[in-house]
């Protein structure tokens, strides 16, 4: 037998039967010495096995490597050798394949005593001893160990700066001196609104410029710096749309001198803008704010001087006379007046706030029921509420104005062509809303409460100015422009955020940020000495919000919504409360109801009246019967209806 | 008949105020700032201080406390229309310092004179 190649044995015999000269054998069998040498010291373990799966010649380093003597080896079985498992499972199969002609190579792990566990490349080569048949196969196996796990270290380093690459957030690009792109990693791809890679290295980044000859300006730049900071260009993505990028970029040369290609760092920076923006109009908001609450304040002064010189002059006219008619004009445009500079008072927050613990959850559900009794039929309304802690500290009267004025805005929005007001509560935590503030986070939770629409959205333009006092998108004498002034307002005064998106013909989100609140509700009155209010209202789910805010200031409330009930509360000297608050909204029981009842029974129980910022004449025979105390108007904060019912209880 | 002072920095109503009083036959006292209140104060015939808060030189809650001290029996009356930190937490800090009543600007004069009254009437009870 011989390690040669079947076919330069069969050479070798036939050399050898046509001179069988002494002086060639002894050259021949120089010769086998020599090749056995190399191949016993060959780095690969070398093998013949014959078609009973038998090992008839095996090289030193495979003895080697299994520690074993040549003729233990020599004439043992694979199966004995390796194992049943290993043999039937992996070794059979591709001696069988190499038998039926073909060259197999695999890759295999196994044990060898010299080395351990290794990883090894396996060739099987077919072999013949006989004319036109694979009598044997010759088996080399190499050590690929080292190369294996060298090529690992680098897959799992290249693997990593990619993953670095591609993780980070700024754009990267290499792109040959044309611009031609040759890679791209996932930042620019997202900035590209590209989902493959493949189709984006069919373009030039140039594609991508919105003033196209601003790049070939820049490669210019770059032929002669080499490194060159570009500042903001705005790019233009595959769906068109624009994105303000920070740009820089270095050319690399090749051995000769010449440009090789170009990597370019490309940043998104619409979020940075964004941001920006918003800290610039919240500058301006409160400027606004102190120059229109210095105005405000003035104001007041003003109205206070017409108030009191009609109210002098009313009371000098003749009762319904049509002067005195002409006064009480007058004095309804003060009232008017005065809703408007409260509201700017408001806006500027120079109105302090009482804020009691308040689930948001409970106000918001009271104002959608609110909102839903009179929504028009071509608009529906949807609400997704989180079953969370969502205390916040707050006036709960302002939170209802908050969200109603932001549901009738929407609604407002949608009026026409109808369409759908999603509102949904969320908490979320301090992590994200950092992304989303630019103002000091002061909980670890906020409440998210988001006021979608579909309606017809805003101009990009106004979005920064809607929350300014006196903007209005509405036609002249329609809303006074102050309500989402106001609304910003109160959401600052609470130390959240009101974050506004929106887009034309597709509809406008509202989101309002409060931080949750997690400490406890201090009750300052015992329970037994707590004063009980009745309160008349017109509007269950309105008269709900009253009783959130009273409650927690640590009132006692009492709800009647018909005549017969009222009568039965106010004649029975036990059950009778220490208060009433009459809403002239209230349909069950009309003003002349109330006016008889406390006549006829001589109440003396003190009353406050809540009306509606607009209020015809008609109350007046309540506002003069002397059973109201105090009389407020519409929007009533907490505060201002605590100090009423403070001031009448002392 | 008791005295009022009125301190008002806004002269229209501050005029209006004292129209509103002489009508009510009170004697009225006038002050265009704190300070002026504070320096020129008669304590034998002051009986009440109508004063505004938010003034040039010294403002309304230093009235209220000095002239709570020039005279412990005055009643003191503040009214404001919001200015720096607002017309209620103004009024809440004159009230906790001493004030009677608050009002905040626009108010009803009816109402005011009504408080006044009654003010002086307890006072003359006791």
């Amino acid at each position: 037998m011989n390690f040669t190649r079947h076919k330069n044995y069969t050479e070798l015999k036939s050399k050898l039967e046509i001179s069988a000269g002494n002086d060639y054998l002894k050259y021949l069998t120089k010769e086998k010495d020599i090749s056995d040498q190399i191949i016993n010291h060959s780095r690969s373990m070398i093998t013949i096995i014959n078609r009973d799966y038998i090992y008839e010649k095996v090289n030193l380093t495979f003895c080697n490597a299994h520690q074993v003597v040549l003729d233990a080896i020599l004439g043992k079985s694979l199966v004995d050798f390796w194992g049943h498992d290993t043999f039937h499972n992996i070794i059979k199969r591709n001696i069988d394949l190499c038998f039926s002609g073909k060259t197999v190579n695999y890759e295999a792990t196994f044990i060898t005593p010299l080395s351990g566990k290794r990883h090894f490349e396996v060739v099987f080569r077919p072999l013949s001893v006989e004319p036109g048949k694979i009598t044997h196969l010759l088996a080399e196996t190499f050590d690929i160990d080292d190369l294996k796990n060298t090529k690992q270290a680098v897959i799992a380093k290249e693997e990593e700066l990619r993953k670095f690459e591609s993780n980070l957030p700024i754009g990267f690009l290499r792109c040959n001196p044309e611009g031609k792109i040759l890679h791209a990693n996932g930042a620019f791809l997202k900035i590209a609104d590209c989902h493959d890679e493949l189709s984006i290295t069919r373009m030039n980044l140039k594609n991508f410029y919105i003033e196209e000859e601003l790049f070939d300006l820049q490669l210019d730049q770059l032929a002669e710096s080499h490194t060159k900071n570009f500042g903001m260009v705005n790019l233009k993505s595959f769906s068109g749309k624009e994105t303000p990028c920070r740009i820089s970029g270095f050319l690399a040369v090749n051995g000769s001198g010449k440009p090789a290609y170009i990597d370019f760092a490309v940043e998104d920076c619409s979020r940075e803008l964004m941001l920006e923006n918003r800290l610039l109009q919240a500058q301006k908001l409160e400027t606004i704010g102190s120059l229109a609450g210095g105005i405000a304040h003035d104001f007041n002064n003003i109205l206070a001087t017409i108030s009191g010189y009609s109210e002098m002059l009313h009371d000098d006219l003749p009762k319904n006379s049509e002067m005195s008619e002409k006064v009480s004009k007058i004095q309804m445009a003060v009232k008017k007046a005065q809703s408007i500079t409260n509201q700017i008072l408001t806006f500027s927050r120079h109105v302090e706030q009482e804020k009691v613990l308040i689930n948001v959850a409970e106000v918001l559900k009271e104002t959608i029921g609110f909102v839903k009794s009179s929504i028009p039929s071509n608009i529906v309304m949807k609400s997704r509420i989180a079953k969370l802690n969502t205390d916040v500290l707050a006036d709960p009267t302002q939170l209802f104005r908050v969200f109603l004025n932001l549901m009738t805005n929407a609604i407002q929005a949608m009026e026409e062509n109808g369409g759908v007001l999603t509102v949904s509560l969320a908490v979320v935590k301090r992590k994200f809303v950092q992304h989303e503030l630019n103002k000091d986070i002061i909980a670890d939770e906020y409440v998210l409460l988001t006021f979608k629409d579909t309606g017809e959205g805003m101009d990009p333009s106004l979005i920064g100015r809607i929350f300014e006092p006196f903007f209005t998108t509405r036609e002249v004498g329609k809303g006074t422009g102050l309500g989402l002034s106001v609304i910003h307002g109160i959401i600052t005064e609470m130390e959240g955020e009101i974050v506004v998106s929106s887009k034309k013909e597709k509809g406008s989100v509202f989101s309002v940020y409060l931080p949750v609140s997690k400490s406890y509700s201090i009750s300052t009155s015992k329970k037994g000495s707590r004063k009980k209010i009745l309160f008349i209202t017109g509007n269950k789910y309105e008269s709900r919000i009253f009783s959130l805010a009273l409650e927690s200031a640590g009132y006692e409330l009492i709800f009647i919504s018909d005549g017969r009930n009222f009568a039965k509360v106010m004649t029975n000297v036990r059950e009778r409360p220490d208060m009433v608050i009459y809403m002239s909204d209230s349909k069950q029981i009309k003003p002349e109801d109330l006016i008889r009842i406390f006549r006829s029974q001589k109440i003396l129980t003190p009353c406050i009246l809540i009306t509606d910022a607009i209020q015809d004449i008609s109350d007046e025979n309540l506002l003069n019967s002397g059973i109201i105390n105090q009389q407020l108007t519409k929007p009533v904060s907490l505060k201002e209806i605590r100090n009423a019912i403070q001031e009448l209880l002392r | 008949m008791p005295g009022v002072l009125i301190v008002e920095d806004d002269k229209e109503l501050r005029e209006m105020l004292k129209v509103s009083l002489l009508r009510r036959n009170f004697t009225v006292l006038e002050a265009e700032n704190g300070k002026a209140a504070i320096s020129h104060f008669k304590p034998l015939i002051t009986d009440l201080v109508v004063t505004d808060l938010i003034m040039p030189e010294e403002d309304g809650l230093k009235v209220v406390i000095k002239l709570r001290e020039l005279k412990p029996s005055i009643k003191i009356i503040a009214i404001s229309g919001g200015g720096k930190v607002g017309p209620g937490s103004y009024l809440n800090l004159a009230k906790a310092l001493g004030a009677d009543a608050i009002y905040s600007k626009p108010f009803s004069i009816n109402e005011l004179i009504a408080k006044i009254e009654q003010l002086l009437d307890n006072e003359h009870l006791n």
